[in-house]
C-alpha cells in the first residue's frame, strides 16, 4: 500500500503519518520527492482493515492511498496455478471441454421445461438452465413457480439426464433449491448479496456467480472471494453485460473481461449473450466471439415457442436455432483445440 | 413521431401541439387512452428538425416525444440492401476477405515506419496505419511529424504497395491529406465534429469513421450519414471502444455493435481491439472475438519495439505477435466462412 501525501504537507505530519501506520503494524518506507513525500506501507497489507484505509484517506494532508496488493486471494492465480475444474454430475467445467447451459428464463410448466430439456439434451447441449424463483423489477410480474418450478425442473433431468442450473435468491432458499438443483445460479442483482455468498460459501453445490451490471472486475474477484472464503470452492464466474449509456443492446456485454478473468483467476469463465444483448438476432454472433475470446462455455435462454415466453421474449432464441447455434460452436471450438 | 401528453394534460395543452405540428405541414392523429392523450405526427417527419422535436418536446402538458423513424437514412439497409464494399487500389474492404489495417499509433521516423510497413506486409496486413497529425489528451505531448510524417507513410507505402490510412483531425487538412493518403480516418474525439465530417461529404477519399467513446448507435450512424449525406459514400465504421465505469481496460470494447450494424447498416464495419482494451495482452483474444461476431476487419496498433513506442506503448504489440495474430485471425476467419 502507497500513501501519498498533499503537497505542502508539512514535516509533523509526515511523521504523524508514519506513527499511525506503525500502530497498524507496519512498517514503513518513506521516499521525498521534488513536490511530495510518498509512504510506502511494508508487511502483509492485506489484514488491513478497509475502514484504517478509509481512515487514512479521509486526513486532510493526505492526497491519496493506493492498494496495491489485491483485495481477493483464493480466487486468483497466484494462489492457485491450475484452471479450476468442476464437475457437475459428469459434465466437466472449466477443462478441455465447452459447456452449453441452456433454457427458458423462467419455468413456466412441466410440459414446456420437459419439451425444451428433451430439445436441449438433442442439441447437444449439456446443462438445464430455468428459474424458479425469479427477480423481477416490478414486484407485479410473475415471481416463478417457486418449489413447484424445481419439481418441474427435476422431472426434466430425470428425462434427460440433463444437470440443472437455477437461480436462488434468497438465504433461506439455499438447503430447498440445492436439493434440487446442480448449479445454484447467483442473478447480477445478488452479486454482492453477501449474506447470500456466505451462505453458498457453506453449501457443497456448484455456484454460478453472475457479474453485477455494476461491478469492476475486483469487485466481482471479489464476491466470489466471499463464496471461496466460505469454503466452497466450486465457483463459476459469468459475464452477463454492464450498464452504460449505449441502448441499442440491453446491457453492454463485457467479453474483455473473458480474457482478463481467464489470466487473473483459476476459476471457469461463462458468458451470457442472451442477457448480455437482450437482442435474439445477435446471441448467436456473441456467442461464438465468447468463445473466440477464451470462454469455457456460455449460457443461453432458449425455448419451443420464444413468442409465447413468460419472461425475457425478446432475448430468448428457439430450440431449432439452438441445434444451429451448437453446431457453431462445435465447429468454432475445434479451432482452439477444445471440444462440445 | 409520437407526443405522449402527461395524464393531466389539459384540453387546451393538446391543441397547442395539435397546431404547432399542424403549422409545419404535418398531420396529427389524436389516440385517446385511459388515462392519457397520445399525438401521433403524420407526414413527411424530415420536416420537424431536432429543433421543432425538443421544442414541442418542453410545451406545457408534454411528457415525452419519440422519433419513430430513424434519424439516418443513406446509411440504414432499409435504403440500400447490398452489402457496401469499398475498393481502396485494390483492397476490398466489406467483402468476404478481411482487412487488417496495422502500424503505429505515431509515425516516429523513416527507420521506424520502413520496418513496419516490410514486417506487416509480409504478415498479410492490407494496409498501413499511422498517426501523423495526432490528437493527444494533454498539448504537452507529442503531437505528431504532420506532412514529414505523411511524406515517410507515403514512402512506406511506395516500397510495400500497402495503401495508407491516416487520422484527420482539422477541416483544413482535407487537401493536403488527400494528396498522401487512402483512407482519411476520423478519430473517436472527433466523431461529432459536424465541420470536418461535410468537409469529408465533400472528398473522394473513403473515410474511416471511429465510434465515438460516448455515442450510442444512432448518434454513430448519425455521424456517418452526415459524411454520405455530402456525397461521399465510402465510409468505413470502426468500433474502438466506449467508456464506462468499467476499470480494467481503457474502454469498454462494445463487440455487440458489430452485429447490430451489420443489421442495420450496408457500411462495413471494423473494430480496434488496440483502442478498445488499451492493453497489449487483450489485442489477440480480442481480435478473434471481433472476426467471430462478424467484423470486416481489424485495425491493430504495432510497432518493432513496444516499449518504445511514442505513443499508446501499453496497448500495442510487437511486429512478431503481430504474425502470430494474423496467423490465429484467418482460422477464426475460416471457421466464419471468411477469408484472411
Amino acid at each position: 500500500m502507497i500513501v501519498i501525501m498533499k503537497m505542502g504537507a508539512d514535516e509533523s505530519q509526515v511523521q504523524e503519518t508514519i506513527k499511525r501506520i506503525k500502530d497498524l503494524g507496519f512498517n514503513t518506507h518513506l521516499s521525498k520527492g521534488e513536490n511530495r513525500t510518498v509512504i510506502g506501507v511494508i508487511g502483509d497489507v492485506s489484514s488491513i482493515d478497509e475502514s484504517d484505509v478509509e481512515r487514512l484517506r479521509a486526513t486532510p494532508y493526505i492526497e491519496q492511498v493506493v492498494r496495491v496488493s489485491k483485495p481477493y486471494k483464493l480466487v486468483s492465480r497466484d494462489f492457485n496455478q491450475e484452471n479450476t475444474i468442476i464437475d457437475v454430475e459428469g459434465v466437466e467445467i472449466g477443462g478441455k471441454k465447452i459447456v452449453v447451459m441452456a433454457g427458458p428464463c423462467t419455468v413456466e410448466n412441466k410440459e414446456q421445461i420437459v419439451s425444451i430439456a428433451k430439445e436441449v439434451k438433442s442439441s447437444g447441449a449439456t446443462i438445464l438452465r430455468g428459474g424458479a424463483f425469479k427477480p423481477r423489477t416490478a414486484p407485479k410480474d410473475f415471481q416463478g413457480l417457486g418449489e413447484e418450478g424445481l419439481k418441474f425442473l427435476l422431472a426434466a433431468k430425470e428425462e434427460t439426464g440433463l444437470p440443472i442450473c437455477t437461480e436462488v435468491m434468497d438465504t433461506r432458499d439455499v438447503k430447498l433449491v440445492a436439493k434440487y438443483a446442480d448449479i445454484l445460479q447467483v442473478g447480477t442483482r445478488n452479486m454482492q448479496n453477501y449474506a447470500l455468498l456466505k451462505e453458498l460459501g457453506k453449501c457443497d453445490k456448484p455456484v454460478l456467480l453472475k457479474r453485477g451490471m455494476w461491478a469492476t472486475l475486483k469487485e466481482f474477484l471479489s464476491a466470489a472471494e466471499y463464496i471461496l472464503a466460505g469454503g466452497n470452492d466450486k465457483v463459476m464466474l459469468c459475464e452477463r453485460g454492464i450498464r452504460t449509456f449505449s441502448d441499442f443492446t440491453r446491457n453492454t456485454l463485457d467479453l474483455s473481461i473473458v480474457p482478463v478473468l481467464k489470466a487473473e483467476s483459476h476459476l471457469p469463465v461463462i458468458v451470457d449473450p442472451s442477457h448480455g444483448t437482450g437482442r435474439r438476432d445477435i446471441v448467436k454472433p456473441m456467442a461464438l466471439a465468447a468463445i473466440a475470446c477464451g470462454a469455457d462455455g456460455v449460457t443461453v435462454e432458449a425455448h419451443t415457442d420464444p413468442q409465447k415466453a413468460i419472461s425475457d421474449a425478446d432475448q430468448t432464441i428457439s430450440t431449432a436455432d439452438l441445434h444451429g447455434l451448437m453446431g457453431e460452436i462445435k465447429y468454432i471450438s475445434r479451432m482452439f483445440g477444445r471440444e462440445i | 413521431m409520437i407526443v405522449i401528453m402527461k395524464a393531466k394534460a389539459e384540453e387546451e395543452d393538446i391543441h397547442r401541439v395539435v397546431d404547432t405540428i399542424e403549422s409545419l405541414g404535418l398531420r396529427t392523429q389524436l389516440n385517446l387512452g385511459a388515462e392519457r392523450v397520445v399525438v401521433a405526427v403524420i407526414g413527411d417527419i424530415s420536416k420537424i428538425g431536432e429543433d421543432n422535436f425538443f421544442r414541442i418536446r418542453a410545451m406545457k402538458g408534454v411528457e415525452n416525444t419519440i422519433f419513430v423513424s430513424k434519424p439516418y437514412k443513406l446509411v440504414s439497409k432499409d435504403f440500400k440492401k447490398e452489402q457496401t464494399v469499398i475498393d481502396v487500389e485494390g483492397v476490398k474492404i466489406g467483402g468476404k476477405k478481411l482487412v487488417v489495417f496495422a502500424g503505429p499509433c505515431s509515425v516516429e521516423n523513416r527507420e521506424q515506419i520502413m520496418e513496419v510497413a516490410e514486417k506487416i506486409k509480409k504478415a498479410g496486413a492490407s494496409m498501413i496505419r499511422g498517426g501523423a497529425f495526432k490528437p493527444r489528451t494533454s498539448p504537452k505531448d507529442f503531437q505528431g511529424l504532420g506532412e514529414e510524417g505523411l511524406k515517410l507513410l507515403y514512402e512506406a507505402k511506395e516500397e510495400t504497395g500497402l495503401p495508407i490510412v491516416t487520422e484527420i483531425m482539422d477541416a483544413r487538412d482535407v487537401q493536403l491529406l488527400s494528396e498522401y493518403a487512402d483512407i482519411l480516418q476520423v478519430g473517436t474525439r472527433n466523431m461529432q465534429n459536424y465541420t470536418l465530417l461535410k468537409e469529408l461529404g465533400k472528398c473522394d477519399k473513403p473515410v474511416l469513421l471511429k465510434r465515438g467513446m460516448w455515442a450510442t448507435m444512432a448518434e454513430f450512424l448519425g455521424a456517418a450519414e452526415y459524411i454520405m449525406n455530402g456525397g461521399n459514400e465510402n465510409v468505413i465504421l470502426c468500433e474502438r471502444g466506449i467508456r464506462t465505469f468499467s476499470d480494467y481496460s481503457r474502454n469498454t470494447l462494445d463487440l455487440s455493435i458489430i452485429p447490430a450494424i451489420k443489421d442495420e447498416s450496408h457500411l462495413p464495419i471494423i473494430s480496434d481491439p488496440s483502442h478498445g482494451t488499451g492493453k497489449r495482452s487483450l489485442v489477440l483474444p480480442m481480435s478473434k472475438a471481433s472476426v467471430a461476431c462478424g467484423a470486416d476487419g481489424l485495425l491493430i496498433e504495432t510497432h518493432p519495439d513496444p516499449d518504445r513506442a511514442i505513443s499508446d506503448a501499453d496497448q500495442t504489440i510487437s511486429l512478431s505477435a503481430f504474425s502470430k495474430l494474423m496467423e490465429d485471425v484467418k482460422q477464426i476467419a475460416k471457421a466464419v466462412g471468411r477469408e484472411l
